[in-house]
């Protein structure tokens, strides 16, 4: 979110192509992905009551309310998350 | 419409279930025709507890808690609603859906609502020797135990099928009023009744036998080696 607002920020500005833009947040996915994949071991278990889900275009879509997340240090109660996931492999295609 | 199958909260009406048991609704299939072409992908990305899949299944599958039903929504404008335990709860959860539709901007109707089919499940409470039922009732029965534990019993009338199971647990399915789940129900359970299995009984008589036999194959075997010794 973050990194789109700022790309937002400098085409509108002019300090940034829209073509440029656009390959920043595609090797943004691409890093990401990679990363996630190589060096990220810990894993989190997330449990709460499933508001709303929606599926398309591959895309979940999940608002979750009373969510704990749990890791292997710590855990944290969140009283409203939104989770946005698709299929890696359909990134690294 | 009263609530049917909530055992022992009220009494059973013995004139309509001789048999004092009354199979509770598990499941309504009903269809609707909302009569106006659907756009999907728009129905996916702007209602909430949807899902679709084009590659997989080319409709939307939404979800409703109350009444808690799902609904498959085509293109077409035909809806299949399923889940809900009543016929009034599956029409009204098939409103809910097309109302849903019309506030995503669609001109929907509510056409030709129809239920399609109404599973129900009871338990006699006895277990019941399901190879002899199949084997008296073959012209109705298969029982193939190998490939299902259950036996199927396809009822003429009403056209009901139901699947029996050793524990006397009941599932009766393919009608379309609740009538007809109960008469067939009424219709089997006298057939249930005489196929019961009397099972203490029967494993007493079990290890008695066993027993028996062992002690008279023994006797047999020490008298035969006294005989052979004898002969020696």
């Amino acid at each position: 979110m973050c990194l789109t607002e700022t790309l937002d920020e400098m085409v509108q500005s002019g300090t940034l192509s829209p073509e440029l833009a656009i390959q920043v947040l595609v090797q943004f996915d691409k890093s990401m992905t990679e990363a996630l994949e190589a060096q990220v071991k810990s894993k989190v278990t997330i449990k709460g009551h499933l508001h709303t889900y929606r599926f398309c275009d591959n895309v979940w879509t999940f608002i979750l309310q009373d969510a704990l997340f749990k890791s292997e240090e710590l855990q944290e109660n969140v009283s409203r998350v939104k989770i946005v996931a698709c299929d890696s492999k359909l990134l690294t295609q | 419409m009263a609530e049917q199958g909530l055992e022992g909260s009220q009494p059973v009406d013995l004139l309509r279930h001789p048999s004092g048991i009354v199979p509770t609704l598990q499941n309504i299939v009903s269809t609707v025709n909302l009569d106006c072409k659907l756009e999907l992908k728009a129905i996916a990305l702007q209602a909430r507890n949807a899902e679709y899949n084009p590659k997989r299944f080319a409709a939307v599958i939404m979800r409703i808690r109350e009444p808690k039903t799902t609904a498959l929504i085509f293109a077409s404008g035909k809806m299949v609603c399923t889940g809900a335990k009543s016929e009034s709860q599956s029409k009204l959860a098939a409103r809910k859906y097309a109302r849903i539709i019309q506030k995503l901007g669609f001109p929907a109707k509510f056409k030709d609502f129809k239920i399609q089919n109404i599973v129900g499940s009871c338990d006699v409470k006895f277990p019941i020797r399901l190879e002899g039922l199949a084997y008296s009732h073959g012209a109705f029965s298969s029982y193939e135990p190998e490939l299902f534990p259950g036996l199927i019993y396809r009822m003429k009338q009403p056209k009901i099928v139901l699947l029996i199971f050793v524990s006397g647990k009941i599932v009766l399915t393919g009608a379309k009023v609740r009538e007809e789940t109960y008469t067939a129900f009424e219709n089997i359970y006298p057939v249930l009744t005489e196929f019961r299995k009397s099972q203490q009984w029967y494993a007493q008589l079990l290890v008695f036998y066993v027993t028996t036999d062992v002690c008279i194959l023994l006797n047999v075997t020490c008298q035969s080696i006294v005989d052979h010794g004898n002969n020696i």
